[in-house]
C-alpha cells in the first residue's frame, strides 16, 4: 500500500508543485494603540512537505493564531504565508476560500461535522462545494485507510467521538491537501481514541505523503510528529527534530506551562 | 431575580430584539386600527353635533322607514309652524325642506359623489343655518341657490354661473353664493343646494303646505327638553318634536351600528389577523430563544433554581419584553393609524377625517392583548425548558427538538379528519354555521400537525432546490427539515395570513359569480340607463317613457328604490311598473304575474321566511307616515335586481313628490344598431343630468364593482399579513444562523464561499415561505369552497388573484432572507471557530 500511495503521491507533485507551507516574519497584532496585542511576533517557521510537525507552547502563546494565519482563516499584519508556493497577502476571500478547498484540509478539536449530512457527504464536502466529484479510487483508499466503509451512511449523531474525528479527517485527506491543520484533534477525546487518531494522522504520512500541521497540548501527541515548534510570547523558542514525551515535557517546563 | 432577567435580556440584544419587534407589530397594527374607527367615530360625531346647527328642537315626521342616517323623513303639515311659533319660549321657528336635488356641474352632467344629493332652503336665521355663506349671497328669488363649496369646486362653478338642479325635473338656477360646513367644504360628501324658501316649496316639496320640518331656538332660560315637551301640545298626529341633542344621538346610533360598526369589523379583521398572525411569531422567537438558553437554564437549575423559578424567569422576560413591546406598539399604533387615515381618505369614504382621536377603550383593549398574547406565547417554551433535566441540557449536544410526538400525529389526524369531515358536511348540507364551526377547527388542526408536515414538505418543496442549487439548495433542504417544530412555526404565521386572504378572495369570487349570474340571468336586453350606485342619485322617471318611444326601441322600463316600513319593519324596496318591468326583465315568476302595472311583488326567499303567497295580505307603511295593506300579486326568484320587494310605482308615487328611477332597461326592436341606441339615448338623457348609457356587459360588470372596493381591502391585509409572516420568518432565520454559527464556521473553512452560504439561508427561507403559502393556499382554498358552498354560491376561485398570492407569498420568502443570509455569509470564520 505504501508504494501505491507514493507513486500516487509522486504523480500529485507533479501536477501540483511541492507541498508543505512556511511563514516569513509573520506578525499579528489584534487592537490598536494602546489597547494592541501582538500575538505573533516576526515568527519564521517551515512545515516542510511529506512531514508531521506540532505546534505546542503555553497557553495564550500564538499557536492558534500561527494555525490560523498558515490556513489562511485569519490576514497577517505583516510578513509573508506561503501554502506551498502560492503567497496568501494578496488574495482576496474567493481565492481564499477556493485555496481552503482546494489545498488545505481541517481537522478541529470539536464540531468538525455538519450535523444533517451523512458522514459520505460530509467527507467530500470540499468537493461538493467546488461542483467537483471526488477521486472515487482515492476516497475509497481514504476510507479504507481510515476504517469508515460501514459508517458512510451515518450521520454525526450516530458516530462516536473518534468515528466523528475518522470522519474529520477523512475529509482533510480526500482533496489530497498540500497541507492538513489539526488543532487540538484529540483533546475531545479519551487517551486510546486520541491515540488511534494520532496514529492516523501519522499513517497519512508515512503512507500517503501527506503534509500535517497540529497545535497541541499534549506532549505524548507532540511526541508523535516529526518535529516540534515551541511558541511562547508570539516567538519561536525552539525547534525539536524527533520528540519524545519527556524531551517535550522538559521543554514545556522551561517555558512554564504545567499543562 | 428581577436583576438577573434585565441582566440576561440585556446580555442578549439580538434575542430581545426578535422577540420586540415581533410583539411590537401585532400591538402596532391592532392599536392603529382601533384609532382609526375611534377617529372615525370621533369625525362623524363631530359632523352630527354641527348637521343642526344651534337647533334646540325640531319638528319632524315620526314615521321613521329608514336605519340610514342622514335619511329625510316623510313631510308633514307647514301649518305647524303657525302654531308653535305662539308657544311661549320659543324664540323662532323656521320651516325646512330638504329633498333630492342633483346639481348639474358646469358641463351639464351631474356632480358625481358619494354622499347624499339633496336640495332644500336657506334658513335665514344663521343660529339654525349649520352652513355659512364663503361667497356671495343668500337667494332671494326662486331660481337663485347657494351650493356647498365642495361641490362648487367639483362642478367649477362660481357665483354668478347659470346652471340647473335635477329635483328630478331640471330646474335652471343661478348660483348667488358658496357655503361651507362649518370649517369644511361640506357635510362629509353631501351636496346641498339652498334655494329660498319659496324655491325649494315650488321645486323640492312641490305641494304646497309641506315641509320636511320645522326647527325651533329656545328663547334664553328655556332648556331642549323644556322646549321640546311645550311645543308637544300643539304637534298634529304623526308628528313629533325631538331635542338637538337627541336628534344629534340618534344620528349617531345609527352610524355607530351601521356604517361605523361594518368599518370596525373590517379594521378589527386587520388587526385580529396582523395579531393571529404576530402570535405565531412571537411564540416561534421564544420558543427559539428558550431553545438557545436551556444551557443557561440548566446550570440555573444546576446551581439550585426551581423549575418554577426557571418559569418565572421567562415569565418575567417575557412580561417585560410584551410590556416595553406593547408600550412602543400603542406609539407605533398611533403612527399607523395616521398612515391609514391617509390611505382612506385616498380611497374617499366621504368622511374627512381630522386629526387623530384615542378613545381609553382602544388602550384598554390593545394594551392587555398585547402583554397577554406575548405572555401565552412565551409559556409554553418555558415549560418545556424547565422539564430539560439539568445535565440533559448542560452536556454538548445541539438542541434540537426531534420529531414530532406521536401524540401530535394522532391528535392532529383525527381532529384534521372531523374538521375536514364537518367542512365537507356543512357545504354539502348547506349548513352554513356547520362549515363555520369545522372551518375553525381546521385551522386549529392546521397549526397541530405543522410540525408533522414539516419534514415531508421541506424534503418534497427543498426536491427542486437541491437539484437546481446543488450543495446550498441540499442544505438548505436538510436545515429546513431538521426543526420541524421551528419551520412550522415560522410558515403557520404565513400560512395563517396567506389562507385568510385566499378565503377571502374565493369567497368574494363565489358571490361576485353569483351576483354576476343572477344579474346577467335576470337582465335579457342590450342597453341600460344607469343612475350609478347612488340611492340618492337617478334620473327623472319620464325618461324611460320618452326611450320606450323611440322607434328603434321596443321596450323600456325604469326601476328606482326608496324605503318603508314592510310588516312593521324598515326595509329598503325597489320601485317600478311591473308590467313594463316584465318585459325587459326575466324575474322568473313563480306564482301570482307581474301583468298588472299595479302588482306588488316580492320575492320568494321573503316569501317563504315570511309565509306569503300570491294574494296574500301585506301592511304597509310610507315615508309619510301612511299606512296601507297591499295584496302580493306575485313572488318571483329572481332578486338579484329589483331586490325583495318591487312595489307598482302607482302605487310609490302617491307617497313621494319626486319619483326618481336609479336604472332603466331597454330592449332594442330587432334590426336596430346598438350603436345607435345608445347615441339616441345619449342625447334623450342629457337634459336629465346624462346618465350613463351602458352596454349589458358594461352594466353587469358595474355591478360588482362595489365588490372591487373590498377586493383592495383583501390585498391590504395581505400585504399586512405577509410583512408581519415576512419578518417572523427573518426573525426565525436570524435566531438560526446565531444558533448554527459554528456550523457556518465549518462550512466556511472547508471551502464555502459567501455567495454559497447567502444562498443556503436564502433556499432554506424559500422553502419555509413555500410551505407556509401553499398550506394557506390549500387552506383558504378548502375552506373558500366549503363557506362559498354552504351559502349557496358557486365556486369561481380567480385564478389570477391566487397566482398573485402564491407569488407574493413565495416572493417574501426570498426577501425576509435577505438579512439573515447576508449576515450568515460575514460571519468570521474565526469567530464561529472559536465559539466552540
Amino acid at each position: 500500500m505504501a508504494n501505491a500511495a507514493q507513486a500516487r503521491q509522486a504523480t500529485n507533485d507533479e501536477k501540483r508543485g511541492r507541498g508543505g507551507a512556511k511563514t516569513v516574519r509573520l506578525s499579528k497584532v489584534y487592537g490598536t494603540g494602546d489597547m494592541a496585542v501582538r500575538v505573533l511576533d516576526e515568527v519564521s517557521v517551515e512545515f516542510p512537505d511529506g512531514r508531521f510537525t506540532a505546534i505546542m507552547g503555553p497557553s495564550g502563546a500564538g499557536k492558534s493564531t500561527l494555525m490560523h494565519c498558515v490556513a489562511g482563516l485569519d490576514a497577517a499584519t505583516s510578513g509573508q504565508v506561503y501554502v506551498g508556493d502560492q503567497e496568501l497577502g494578496a488574495l482576496s476571500d474567493r481565492a481564499l476560500t477556493r485555496l481552503r478547498r482546494e489545498r488545505i484540509g481541517f481537522v478541529f478539536q470539536a464540531f468538525n461535522l455538519l450535523p444533517t449530512l451523512t458522514a459520505r457527504d460530509n467527507i467530500t464536502l470540499p468537493m461538493t462545494l467546488a461542483g467537483t466529484s471526488p477521486d472515487r479510487e482515492w476516497f475509497d483508499t481514504v476510507v479504507r485507510v481510515l476504517k469508515l466503509g460501514e459508517r458512510l451512511t451515518h450521520r454525526p449523531s450516530e458516530l462516536s467521538g473518534g468515528q466523528q474525528q475518522r470522519v474529520a479527517l477523512a475529509r482533510a485527506l480526500v482533496t489530497r491537501p498540500r497541507i492538513v491543520f489539526a488543532d487540538e484533534p484529540t483533546g475531545n477525546l479519551d487517551s486510546r481514541t486520541g491515540a488511534e487518531v494520532l496514529t492516523l494522522l501519522r499513517e497519512a504520512v508515512d503512507d500517503l505523503g501527506q503534509t500535517v500541521a497540529m497545535v497541541t497540548h499534549d506532549p505524548v501527541a507532540a511526541a508523535r510528529a516529526d518535529a516540534v515548534v515551541f511558541l511562547a510570547d508570539g516567538r519561536i523558542v525552539d525547534v525539536m527534530d524527533a520528540p519524545t514525551p519527556d524531551r517535550v515535557l522538559d521543554r514545556m517546563r522551561g517555558l512554564g506551562d504545567h499543562s | 431575580m428581577i436583576g438577573i432577567v434585565l441582566k440576561e435580556l440585556w446580555g442578549r440584544k439580538r434575542r430581545l430584539a426578535g422577540s420586540l419587534i415581533a410583539v411590537f407589530l401585532g400591538v402596532t397594527f391592532l392599536t392603529g386600527t382601533l384609532v382609526l374607527g375611534d377617529t372615525l367615530a370621533g369625525s362623524i360625531d363631530g359632523y352630527f353635533s354641527r348637521a343642526y346647527g344651534e337647533t334646540d328642537v325640531s319638528i319632524r315626521n315620526s314615521t321613521s322607514v329608514s336605519d340610514a342616517p342622514w335619511s329625510a323623513r316623510g313631510e308633514i303639515d307647514a301649518s305647524v309652524l303657525e302654531r308653535v311659533r305662539k308657544v311661549n319660549g320659543v324664540a323662532n321657528a323656521e320651516p325646512y325642506i330638504q329633498g333630492s336635488g342633483q346639481l348639474l356641474a358646469k358641463d351639464g352632467t351631474t356632480i358625481q359623489s358619494r354622499g347624499p344629493r339633496t336640495a332644500g332652503n336657506w334658513m335665514t336665521d344663521p343660529k339654525l343655518n349649520p352652513y355659512r355663506l364663503a361667497e356671495g349671497r343668500a337667494p332671494r328669488a326662486p331660481d337663485e341657490v347657494v351650493i356647498d363649496k365642495m361641490f362648487a369646486d367639483k362642478g367649477k362653478l362660481k357665483v354668478g354661473d347659470r346652471t340647473a338642479v335635477l329635483t328630478p325635473d331640471r330646474v335652471a338656477v343661478t348660483v348667488v353664493g358658496i357655503s361651507r360646513f362649518g370649517d369644511q367644504d361640506a357635510f362629509g360628501e353631501t351636496s346641498f343646494t339652498a334655494f329660498s324658501l319659496e324655491g325649494a316649496r315650488r321645486h323640492v316639496t312641490r305641494t304646497p303646505g309641506l315641509v320636511t320640518g320645522v326647527w325651533l331656538r329656545a328663547a334664553d332660560g328655556v332648556g331642549q327638553d323644556e322646549l321640546a315637551a311645550r311645543v308637544r301640545p300643539v304637534l298634529a298626529p304623526g308628528t313629533e318634536a325631538v331635542t338637538g341633542k337627541a336628534q344629534v344621538d340618534e344620528g349617531m346610533t345609527m352610524v355607530e351600528d351601521g356604517f361605523l360598526r361594518v368599518f370596525r369589523i373590517v379594521l378589527g379583521a386587520f388587526g385580529g389577523v396582523a395579531l393571529l398572525v404576530a402570535a405565531f411569531s412571537i411564540h416561534n422567537t421564544f420558543a427559539i430563544t428558550t431553545a438557545q438558553r436551556t444551557r443557561e437554564s440548566a446550570l440555573l437549575r444546576a446551581l439550585g433554581a426551581g423549575r418554577r423559578q426557571v418559569v418565572t424567569l421567562v415569565g418575567v422576560e417575557a412580561l417585560v419584553v410584551g410590556g416595553a413591546a406593547t408600550l412602543a406598539g400603542l406609539a407605533g399604533g398611533y403612527g399607523f393609524a395616521a398612515l391609514l387615515r391617509q390611505l382612506f381618505t385616498q380611497l374617499k369614504i366621504g368622511i374627512a377625517m381630522e386629526g387623530l382621536v384615542v378613545s381609553a377603550t382602544s388602550v384598554l383593549i390593545a394594551a392587555p392583548v398585547g402583554i397577554a398574547v406575548t405572555l401565552v406565547a412565551a409559556l409554553g417554551p418555558a415549560l418545556k425548558a424547565s422539564r430539560v433535566p439539568p445535565l440533559a441540557a448542560l452536556r454538548e449536544v445541539a438542541v434540537e427538538a426531534g420529531r414530532p410526538s406521536d401524540t401530535r400525529v394522532i391528535v392532529g389526524g383525527v381532529l384534521a379528519a372531523v374538521a375536514a369531515g364537518t367542512v365537507v358536511l356543512g357545504a354539502v348540507g348547506e349548513q352554513t354555521a356547520m362549515a363555520a364551526a369545522g372551518a375553525v377547527l381546521t385551522v386549529v388542526a392546521m397549526v397541530v400537525l405543522g410540525p408533522v408536515a414539516a419534514r415531508p414538505v421541506a424534503a418534497l418543496a427543498g426536491g427542486p432546490a437541491a437539484r437546481l442549487r446543488g450543495v446550498s439548495g441540499r442544505l438548505a433542504r436538510d436545515n429546513a427539515g431538521r426543526s420541524p417544530a421551528r419551520t412550522a412555526g415560522a410558515a403557520t404565521a404565513l400560512m395563517i395570513g396567506v389562507g385568510v386572504v385566499t378565503l377571502l378572495t374565493v369567497f368574494i369570487g363565489s358571490l361576485r359569480a353569483n351576483l354576476e349570474d343572477g344579474v346577467a340571468g335576470s337582465f335579457k336586453g342590450a342597453i341600460v340607463v344607469d343612475g350609478g350606485s347612488n340611492e340618492t342619485a337617478g334620473f327623472s322617471t319620464a325618461l324611460a317613457g320618452q326611450a320606450a318611444r323611440l322607434p328603434q326601441i321596443q321596450n323600456a322600463a325604469g326601476l328606482g328604490n326608496g324605503n318603508m316600513r314592510v310588516d312593521g319593519k324598515n326595509a329598503g324596496v325597489h320601485v317600478g311598473d311591473p308590467s313594463a318591468l316584465r318585459r325587459v326583465l326575466d324575474l322568473d315568476v313563480r306564482q301570482g304575474s307581474l301583468a298588472d302595472p299595479g302588482a306588488f311583488a316580492v320575492s320568494k326567499k321573503v316569501a317563504d321566511d315570511k309565509g306569503w303567497r300570491a294574494g296574500s295580505a301585506v301592511g304597509v307603511q310610507f315615508a309619510d307616515g301612511a299606512r296601507q295593506t297591499l295584496r302580493i300579486g306575485a313572488v318571483y326568484e329572481n332578486a338579484d335586481l329589483v331586490g325583495d320587494y318591487l312595489v307598482p310605482r302607482t302605487v310609490w308615487n302617491a307617497h313621494t313628490r319626486q319619483p326618481l328611477d336609479l336604472m332603466a332597461f331597454v330592449e332594442l326592436r330587432p334590426g336596430a344598431s346598438a350603436g345607435d341606441v345608445r347615441q339616441a339615448l345619449t342625447a334623450l338623457a342629457k337634459p336629465y343630468g346624462a346618465p350613463e348609457v351602458e352596454t349589458r356587459d358594461a352594466f353587469v360588470s358595474r355591478q360588482t364593482e362595489e365588490m372591487n372596493g373590498f377586493i383592495g381591502v383583501v390585498y391590504g391585509m395581505l400585504i399586512l399579513a405577509i410583512v408581519i409572516a415576512l419578518l417572523g420568518i427573518a426573525n426565525t432565520l436570524s435566531l438560526s444562523v446565531h444558533e448554527r454559527t459554528r456550523e457556518l464556521g465549518l462550512l466556511r473553512a472547508v471551502g464555502a464561499t459567501r455567495p454559497q452560504v447567502r444562498s443556503m439561508i436564502r433556499w432554506e427561507s424559500v422553502i419555509v415561505a413555500l410551505f407556509g403559502t401553499a398550506g394557506g393556499l390549500g387552506l383558504g382554498l378548502f375552506l373558500g369552497w366549503g363557506l362559498g358552498t354552504a351559502l349557496g354560491n358557486p365556486f369561481a376561485p380567480q385564478a389570477v388573484q391566487v397566482t398573485i398570492i402564491a407569488v407574493v407569498g413565495t416572493v417574501a420568502g426570498a426577501l425576509a432572507a435577505i438579512r439573515p443570509a447576508r449576515r450568515a455569509a460575514r460571519l468570521g470564520i474565526l469567530s464561529a471557530i472559536a465559539s466552540v
